[in-house]
């Protein structure tokens, strides 16, 4: 029996028309069943002829982009909480959402219910290391505002969802701040430090530039400047890499001379692409969410998809659970 | 006049709202009942942000729409709820425009 993942299609800055092509392109690439959720006349006109393993499912409201996340209060028939409700059910065994963000995680959170134990929900960003697996970032943006204990329970989360995504049995962890020697950062930082040290795996501070470097596993920290760290890093590589191009781009002899490694240079750009790396896990959650960014188009969304088939069959959830309950 | 309940329970006051709101905090913020009183403010007290309010507000529907018909918490009404005793007034004001 296949894994069953509802898809919101109409969640994402190219919904419908990029969301339903990943999740056909996920049901014929992948042993996976599809649950697209949506307006029925919108997603069928949007499904190429047949798509097999992928399912309609009506649903009929859209959360936009812009709607803060209360909106699932009012919305009650969109198809983010109706994606949600369907994991709820136990109809389907996950949801990915590129819309967003607020309003899947509020429809994750209520109707999927949170892990006993967890304070507060977290979001596990995969962030690309060149020559390296990637390492996880939490949080990317779930809790701005934190308590010093919470941060102490992103980590367990983020630990042992790094043992899972990444297959390291000991994720080295360290915390987010403005230097490497223990005394640095603010009130947040300062508190939640000697909190960490007594944590399996805590190496102690690290810098922004340790963002896809493989000096740790698993970064943590708040919502706020983890969001903030995320936009920045995303941003830098854009920028490097439409420096790289133009520059070889620029004269017909730089063009001609670099002819021969811009395969390989494309191919390594391409390990930096947020599309291949993968949807967000919504951690703390009693069930698989998982979050694919906003412009996400059929590539991303099938990746995303996949993501959400690896933390089903990693049970990763169950995992999460315990770990958050033997750190008590 | 008793509030219109589905199963004929006795009207609820003020005691059991607080007793209700104590209760599913506790459960949504992992904090001890002991930390929330009427004069908790949400966020400096309690360090509630607005999702945890709105789990807050499902959790009430939830357990007065089973006994109250009709209960609902306006969203536009929540930016002003700043502490338990706003929370516990503004519940019994709409119990009572239920009757």
């Amino acid at each position: 029996m296949p894994i069953t993942v509802a898809v919101d299609a109409m969640g994402g800055d190219h919904a419908p028309s990029e969301i339903v092509a990943g999740a056909a392109l996920a049901a014929a690439e992948l042993d996976v069943r599809v649950l697209l959720v949506g307006p029925e006349d919108v997603t069928a006109a949007s499904l190429p002829g047949s798509a097999e393993g992928v399912e309609l499912v009506h649903a009929s409201q859209v959360i936009a982009m812009h709607d803060p996340a209360a909106a699932v209060r009012t919305k009650k028939d969109s198809s983010v909480v109706v994606a949600a409700e369907l994991v709820r059910d136990g109809k389907a065994d996950a949801m990915v959402s590129a819309g967003n963000t607020g309003a899947a995680m509020a429809a994750a959170l209520l109707r999927m219910g949170r892990i006993r134990g967890v304070a507060r929900p977290a979001i596990a960003v995969p962030v690309p290391v060149p020559g390296h697996g990637p390492q996880i970032l939490v949080d990317g943006g779930a809790t701005v505002d934190c308590a010093p204990e919470w941060l102490v329970q992103f980590a367990v989360m983020g630990r042992e969802y790094a043992r899972v995504r990444l297959g390291v049995a000991q994720p080295r962890i360290g915390l987010l701040s403005n230097g490497e020697e223990s005394g640095k950062g603010d009130e947040l930082r300062k508190a939640v430090y000697p909190m960490l040290a007594e944590l399996d795996g805590f190496v102690g501070n690290v810098e922004g530039r340790d963002f896809m470097h493989p000096t740790v596993d698993v970064i943590v920290t708040d919502g706020f400047t983890g969001n903030i760290a995320l936009k920045t890093v995303e941003g830098a590589i854009r920028g490097t890499a439409e420096l790289v191009f133009s520059t070889l781009t620029s004269t017909p002899e730089l063009e001609a001379a670099s002819a021969a490694a811009m395969p390989a240079l494309l191919e390594a750009a391409g390990e930096l692409d947020p599309d291949n790396v993968g949807g967000c896990t919504l951690l703390g959650v009693d069930g698989v969410c998982v979050i694919s960014h906003g412009s996400s188009k059929a590539r991303a969304l099938r990746n995303s998809v996949a993501r959400a088939v690896e933390c089903v069959e990693s049970s990763v959830v169950a995992r999460v659970a315990q770990a958050v309950a033997d750190a008590g | 006049m008793p509030a219109e309940t589905h199963v004929g329970r006795s009207p609820i006051g003020p005691d059991e709202v607080l007793r209700m709101i104590r209760e599913r905090l506790s459960e949504i913020l992992e904090i001890d009942e002991a930390r929330i009183t009427l004069d908790s403010d949400f966020t400096a007290d309690l360090d509630a942000d607005s999702l945890a309010l709105i789990e807050l507000v499902e959790a009430l529907e939830e357990e007065l729409g089973e006994r109250t018909v009709g209960f609902s918490i306006d969203d536009e009404d929540l930016a002003d709820l700043h502490t338990v005793r706003d929370a516990v007034d503004y519940v019994v004001h709409r119990l009572g425009d239920e009757h």
